[in-house]
């Protein structure tokens, strides 16, 4: 479904990510982990085109998108949800679905009760400006906004990051969910452990290269990855 | 009693022209980050189309006006895309730079088609009645002016949180990689910003000129210096700020000509101009503007 080869992405001259390759098949969980640093979210910006590599391609769907406008990029059915959740702040909750909709206008209403029934508190706090929400309602909606598209990728960019234990299950649990809608995902997350878990496949990268990859249960056994992300 | 009264609803009128410029200014800074100095300029010329167009082409009144606010929006679009979507990314320093420019430019472009001689602005046809509230007479003009501006921004209020586009722009003012995360096309929304400014700043001219009946290439440079106070004043990138910020300087210019310039002469731009430096001191915000929260 989607496949990134001989990705080299740069910030000016430094060079952020070395021929990195990686294909998501569809209806996987795939998961990049890695620490800070890595050029997890590099990769990622650069399948949703927000950054471009120098060399290589990415195709989806056998289309090659390398040069594709990221707007365009959604419409094609790709949905990001940034790290840092990225909400619009001062829109109210339901606005921001709104914008998430921006390219389905159609069944936006649909997809409206879709998303409440999934999060309810959502509904709850629908009028509300979305820099009222806590740090783990703000994820709920910017997952719930990517949802609105329609996607049948989903990129999920560090979803637990800053949020409590028991919030973290949540998240991780709600992939779990859209994921069974048919939706497939391509995750990047520091919580190498829950990644793992819930990943048909992976790949670990370090300083900007792709180390090593297999399916979520070898790379959750390996001593290697036991050793430098799941403490031991 | 009767001189305060006149004097508030004088104010509320050239309140009205800034505010309807000041509306562009803000509105292109809260969605492309940059102080548009060439946007006083659009009022020259829209003023200069309206005078084209009726004057010299003998158009009827409301087709030249009409033409002047497409006129306006067509190169509030251009403007942008030829001189400031090269510059997106670059440093702030540079775009305001070109936006001087391109006010240059646009000003002495004036010249060099109309000359320098000032220009009586034509009878657009618009003709609204004086109205005697017993106690003060409010002219026809001033009347036109406030109405069109209450009727400008209800639209403009509605378009921005009730329309799709209109969600859009405050989306993309906000966060412009989520907003294209969402599908929203950046660059289009920018150029819609654009136009709408400029188009606001047509309205703005067809208002300054019932009010001050001749044009010069240079028209718009008070005009726009004064409204860009009112948008800093207001908040810039607010847009109920840009509104607030206009009706306020130009109440406090009519205040100040009525009662201090009798007594110390004609220094209401430095009261004017007074007002942006002790706001800026005190509250660089604006009155409406929102903190600005740099991103770690």
């Amino acid at each position: 479904m989607l496949r990134a080869e001989n990705l080299n992405v740069y910030y000016g001259n430094i060079h952020a990510i070395h021929d990195v390759s990686f294909e998501v098949k569809e209806g996987e969980i795939v998961s990049l982990i890695g620490a800070n640093g890595a050029g997890k979210t590099t990769t990622m910006h650069t399948v949703s085109g927000l950054l471009r590599s120098r060399t290589g391609s990415v195709t989806f769907m056998d289309k090659n998108i390398s040069h594709t406008d990221a707007h365009k990029i959604v419409n094609m059915g790709i949905a990001q949800v940034p790290e840092g959740r990225h909400v619009f702040l001062q829109m109210s909750v339901e606005e921001n679905l709104e914008m998430g909709a921006y390219t389905t206008p159609k069944t936006m209403k649909a997809d409206l009760e879709k998303v409440y029934s999934l999060f309810p508190r959502l509904l709850e706090r629908r009028r509300q400006v979305a820099g009222t929400l806590s740090g783990g309602e703000q994820q709920m909606l910017a997952m719930g906004r990517a949802m609105m598209s329609r996607p049948k990728l989903m990129l999920l960019d560090e979803p637990s990051m800053g949020l409590a234990p028991i919030l973290v299950d949540q998240v991780f649990s709600i992939i779990k969910e859209l994921h069974a809608t048919g939706i497939t995902v391509l995750l990047v997350e520091q919580n190498a452990g829950k990644a793992l878990a819930i990943s048909d496949r992976a790949y670990v990268l370090e300083s900007g290269r792709v180390v090593l990859s297999g399916t979520g249960a070898e790379l959750a056994a390996s001593p290697e990855i036991k050793k430098a992300y799941l403490g031991g | 009693m009767t001189l305060l009264i006149e004097t508030l609803i004088q104010g509320i009128s050239l309140g009205s022209i800034y505010a309807l410029i000041a509306l562009g200014y803000t509105m292109v800074y809260g969605i492309a980050k940059m102080l548009n100095f060439a946007h006083g300029d659009v009022i020259m010329v829209g003023a200069y189309t309206i005078y084209t167009t009726i004057s010299l082409a003998h158009f009827p009144g409301w087709l030249g006006v009409l033409t002047s606010v497409v006129f306006c929006s067509v190169l509030g679009i251009v403007i942008e895309f030829l001189a400031y979507k090269p510059l997106r990314g670059a440093p702030s320093l540079n775009v305001l730079i070109t936006a001087i420019g391109i006010s240059y430019l646009l000003q002495n472009l004036a010249l060099l088609i109309f000359g320098g001689q000032q220009e009586d602005v034509p009878n657009t046809g618009i003709n609204v009645p004086s109205l005697d509230l017993g106690f003060v007479v409010v002219e026809g003009k001033v009347i036109f002016t406030i109405v069109l501006t209450v009727v400008l921004m209800i639209a403009l209020t509605l378009f921005i949180n009730k329309t799709k586009m209109g969600k859009a722009m405050r989306a993309v003012s906000e966060d412009k990689d989520a907003a294209r995360l969402m599908g929203i096309n950046v660059n289009r929304t920018i150029s819609l910003t654009f136009a709408i400014g400029s188009a606001l700043a047509a309205f703005a001219s067809l208002c300054y000129g019932m009010n001050y009946t001749y044009i010069k290439p240079t028209t718009g440079s008070m005009p726009g210096i004064k409204a860009f106070t009112a948008a800093v004043f207001g908040g810039i990138g607010s847009i109920p700020g840009a509104m607030l910020g206009g009706f306020g300087i130009g109440i406090l210019e009519k205040l100040s000509q009525a009662y201090i310039t009798p007594i110390f002469g004609e220094i209401t731009d430095v009261i004017v101009f007074g007002v942006l430096i002790i706001m800026l001191v005190v509250r660089p915000t604006g009155l409406l503007g929102k903190k600005i929260r740099e991103k770690v």
